[in-house]
């Protein structure tokens, strides 16, 4: 019962998930005033984001599950309608349409797909029988590859295929048939080579192939991956200290305050600092998996599962890119890396989580 | 809606695929794990080393170059400072501004003005120096001096040249410096600290290195050894900060054997005729003198000359680039003599008693042609004192006529001929010793006995530079043994050279040296005319090298109308007698008369030596 009894109201929280992140939102500024080079405009407006973040993810987290099994649909035509009207209006930074411009804010409505879809999904599939049927699946599969194809032409691999991996984890969650899974495995590994050459920018195949050969084009796509590796390494065992990484902040390493800060954190607190993040990670990965278990019903456990793993995902992409073994897609590290609508995604992403751990079902008398 | 048998099998499947992909993930954050592992702390050195690479930039500084001094002490070549005014274009704002601003102080050319707006953006990017103004003079510093507390970004910084204050009378002896090839640069740089980075210079002119004579031949002792300044920079290669420096060494100082003075009188005796003066003291083997005349400006080739003015000298016939003292090739003429006469004695084929009858020319038995002396009606009974004195060919024609070729090669190379002599000078030409080998191989022709005949008299295909003929004379004065020459001065390792006889006495020697010495104090001798321009007494040989075959004085004459085709006049001599000290080659190139014209310029060298 996670559940404080005020005269007016009842407050619902998890100690455990709300205090973590509160924690690492905290380390983060802390990380990227490092990472900005001691920009105070940077750690101002992110602060105003974990403090604006924090308190949405509170206000998320009171309704009761079945507010949000009951507007799902409308959250993901909601979120569809801004992708939309981004490929109109969007603004182009690097060749990339991502972004709206509200003025004091730039809203990237691809993070609001990547939560909307696996609740959507997770409310289109609670009452299913196991396993998914084949009219189902193809509903979900056509939702999601609708959301993936969205983001896909923005172009932004890292969001889409983890919009992809989200719907995914929640199809595969509900019962999706292992006699599906099989043969849809076997059609995209024949398929492979038609997607290498017609689905991918040559920017991203390059990146690619980047990275089973970095050493080959030092100064060239490869930069990134060597210079983020010589940051990690020259790390040791307990970092060259706060605000001293040599890579970061003499430039060398690319996008600081954003995709490579964990190589910031790893240059300057070395691989004890590194363990010391992936452990908090990991604390509030347990305890996700804790809640999905132990959740009231069907809805609430793959709503719970799908945010999660998302989170999860996040995390495993930028650090898999960060150290060298995935190639270079844009990928934030979630609650540490500078950014707007994707820190805020997951904010609400832990405020939904929150909300569906801490309403226990009410029981008819 | 499901019923309560399908929700426990749902909840447990979820739970197995829940289980299923954290397991994954738990793989995949041990792969993680164990790459990060390898990056800090099994690779840890490796990407300390790359981090250190990457943030810090090393440049070279170029040390100051070592001095050239001569055997008094006294300075020959330095580095003289000049003074640039540069700028730091990472903090100046607006560049058009800042040079109008300097302009009211230190006038900036246009074309200054140009190469400063050209380079500014890049140098400002990496915060490098920039050089406005080359070779600033005193009134400049100081309008520059009084306000410099307005100008952080403006400060004056010296920079080097290579001077010398005796600029054409040294040019062949100690050479100039240039821009280093592709090869020598990178033979240079190798020897820095850190090849292949920028390099501080200490030199106005860049990356120098000896091109020519001392310049040259000692160019690693004098460029000294090359420091290093670390710098901090950025990503873009911006220098930050200075971390670290380390000083160059400075070159060593070269103390040479040359005498400044001889070579002054050298100059000035030669006044400016093609020739060359070589001396050396007799002792030690060390040259005092190397002079070669004409000459240029060392100063003009170290620190820039025009191309006119370049193309100039190297277009000018008297080919002033020409190190006629150790590359010039000239026929010893009458010089060889006392050669030919040691020759003589040691092999037994005279005595200083035989003498022959010189009617003025000598006819060769075989095919009777006719080889004349220099005096009409010749010198009449002469033996081998005599002949040195007066000069008499016909005597050493008939002695060269009695040798044995290969003997009297060999003879000629052990009195320094047909090699190299000295151990450190640039460039020297080992001249030729004619032998019928040679002539087979070179000519294709078979050696005759005319050829063998000329050489008693120096003519024919032996060629010797002034140096050699320096040596040959400092051997002749300290009786066969002198070390190889050297520029340097109090060398311990001196090769020594010992000229082998059997036959040839200190007695022999002294008949030598007198005869040598009449060749003067004789009211016979063929260069009496330097008896009064000396106050010691002096061992001398004149020669008169023919550059054109003839039979008789009328054709010289005619052919004399053309200047280049007139007799090289030479002269070997040394003193003071009969203790001998310094050993002096004269050549005069078109001077004619060995003894008039050579003369009085070996003598001058050698009073100024010992006087």
């Amino acid at each position: 019962m996670r559940l404080l009894k005020f005269k007016r109201f009842n407050f619902f929280y998890d100690p455990y998930l709300l205090i973590s992140i509160i924690f690492l939102s905290l380390i983060g500024l802390i990380i990227l005033y490092s990472a900005s080079q001691e920009s105070s405009a940077i750690i101002i407006k992110q602060s105003i984001f974990v403090f604006f973040g924090i308190i949405l993810m509170i206000i998320v987290s009171q309704p009761d599950p079945a507010f949000y099994k009951n507007l799902s649909g409308l959250f993901l035509i909601f979120s569809v309608f801004l992708m939309l009207l981004t490929i109109l209006l969007g603004t182009e930074v690097n060749g990339a349409k991502r972004w709206l411009d509200f003025g004091f804010f730039t809203l990237q409505p691809s993070e609001l797909i990547k939560i909307a879809l696996p609740i959507f999904l997770a409310s289109y599939l609670y009452d299913k029988p196991l396993p998914i049927n084949l009219k189902d699946t193809f509903f979900s599969i056509l939702i999601i590859s609708i959301s993936f194809f969205l983001i896909v032409f923005q172009p932004d691999l890292g969001t889409s295929i983890v919009v992809l991996l989200a719907g995914f984890y929640v199809l595969f969650l509900a019962g999706l048939s292992w006699r599906f899974i099989g043969s849809s495995f076997a059609v995209f590994l024949l398929s492979t080579p038609f997607l290498w050459n017609n689905l991918l920018e040559p920017f991203q195949r390059q990146r690619i192939a980047t990275l089973f050969n970095p050493e080959a084009d030092p100064y060239g796509t490869a930069w990134n991956i060597t210079q983020s590796k010589i940051a990690i390494g020259s790390g040791g065992i307990s970092g060259k200290g706060y605000g001293s990484g040599s890579q970061s902040h003499l430039d060398f390493l690319p996008e600081t305050t954003s995709d490579f800060i964990f190589a910031v954190i790893a240059e300057e607190f070395g691989f004890l600092g590194a363990l010391a993040l992936l452990s908090i990670y990991t604390f509030i990965l347990f305890r996700c998996f804790y809640l999905s278990l132990n959740a009231r019903d069907r809805f609430c456990r793959l709503t719970i599962g799908g945010l999660s793993l998302i989170f999860v995902t996040t995390i495993f992409v930028n650090l898999g890119m960060v150290v060298g073994i995935l190639p270079v897609v844009g990928m934030p590290l979630p609650f540490i890396s500078s950014g707007g609508t994707s820190l805020l995604s997951f904010y609400i992403a832990f405020g939904i989580i929150i909300s569906m751990a801490s309403h226990k079902k009410l029981i008819r008398q | 809606m499901i019923d309560l048998q399908e929700r426990f099998i749902e909840r447990r499947s979820f739970i197995y695929r829940l289980f299923l992909i954290y397991f994954l993930f738990g793989t995949f954050l041990l792969l993680i794990l164990y790459q990060i592992f390898q990056l800090q702390i099994s690779n840890y050195s490796e990407y300390e080393i790359a981090a250190l690479e990457n943030k810090t930039h090393e440049m070279n500084i170029q040390p100051i170059r070592g001095l050239i001094y001569d055997r008094n002490g006294e300075v020959l070549v330095k580095n003289v400072p000049t003074f640039n005014l540069i700028s730091i274009p990472n903090k100046v704002n607006d560049p058009n501004s800042f040079i109008d601003d300097i302009r009211n102080f230190i006038d900036i050319t246009l074309e200054e003005e140009a190469i400063f707006y050209e380079k500014f953006k890049s140098k400002a990017r990496y915060n490098r120096e920039l050089v406005i103004k080359r070779n600033l003079n005193e009134q400049q510093i100081a309008s520059f001096e009084v306000r410099k507390h307005n100008y952080p970004s403006l400060f004056v910084e010296k920079r080097y040249s290579r001077y010398t204050d005796y600029p054409s009378i040294l040019s062949h002896a100690l050479g100039y410096i240039g821009a280093p090839s592709e090869v020598e640069l990178s033979q240079i740089l190798s020897e820095a600290l850190h090849p292949r980075q920028e390099t501080i210079f200490s030199y106005g002119n860049g990356f120098i290195s000896g091109k020519t004579g001392i310049e040259k031949t000692f160019d690693n002792e004098l460029r000294g050894k090359f420091g290093e300044k670390v710098y901090e920079v950025d990503a873009r290669g911006k220098l930050l900060k200075e971390i670290s420096i380390k000083n160059p060494e400075e070159g060593m100082s070269i103390f040479t054997s040359l005498d400044l003075g001889s070579h002054i009188a050298a100059n000035k005796a030669l006044d400016g005729r093609m020739g060359a003066v070589v001396a050396i003291e007799i002792e030690t083997g060390e040259i005092v003198t190397l002079f070669s005349s004409p000459s240029f400006s060392i100063n003009d080739l170290s620190n820039g000359i025009s191309r006119d003015k370049f193309n100039t000298l190297i277009n000018s016939p008297q080919k002033p680039f020409f190190n006629r003292a150790l590359k010039g090739r000239y026929p010893p003429a009458s010089t060889i003599k006392p050669a030919i006469g040691i020759f003589g004695l040691e092999n037994k084929l005279i005595d200083w008693n035989f003498s022959i009858e010189d009617p003025g020319f000598f006819t060769l038995p075989e095919d009777g042609r006719i080889y004349r002396g220099w005096k009409k009606g010749g010198h009449g009974k002469v033996n081998l004192n005599k002949a040195i004195v007066v000069s008499s060919n016909t005597y050493f024609f008939s002695l060269a006529y009695r040798s044995d070729i290969n003997k009297l090669g060999d003879h000629f190379s052990q009195l320094g001929f047909g090699s190299k002599v000295c151990i450190d000078c640039f460039d020297e030409d080992p001249g030729l010793i004619p032998t019928p080998e040679w002539k087979r191989n070179k000519l294709n022709s078979g050696w005759s006995l005319g050829d063998t005949v000329n050489l008693g008299v120096g003519q024919g295909y032996m060629v010797a530079t002034p140096i050699q003929l320096a040596y040959y004379s400092g051997m002749i004065a300290n009786k066969g043994f002198i070390n190889k020459l050297s520029l340097i001065q109090n060398q311990e390792q001196s090769l020594s050279h010992l000229i082998a006889l059997d036959n040839f006495k200190e007695l022999d020697w002294n008949k030598l040296h007198r005869a040598m010495t009449d060749v003067i104090d004789s009211p016979a001798g063929t260069s009496r005319r330097l008896q009064d321009l000396k106050s010691f007494k002096v061992a001398a040989k004149s020669g008169t090298a023919e550059l054109v075959s003839l039979d008789s004085k009328e054709d010289y004459l005619l052919i004399r109308e053309n200047e280049e085709q007139r007799d090289h006049a030479i002269m070997i001599a040394f003193g003071p007698m009969p203790s001998p000290k310094y050993a002096v080659s004269v050549v005069i190139e078109n001077g004619e008369s060995g003894g008039a014209v050579a003369g009085p310029v070996a003598i001058e060298v050698l009073k100024e030596l010992i006087e």
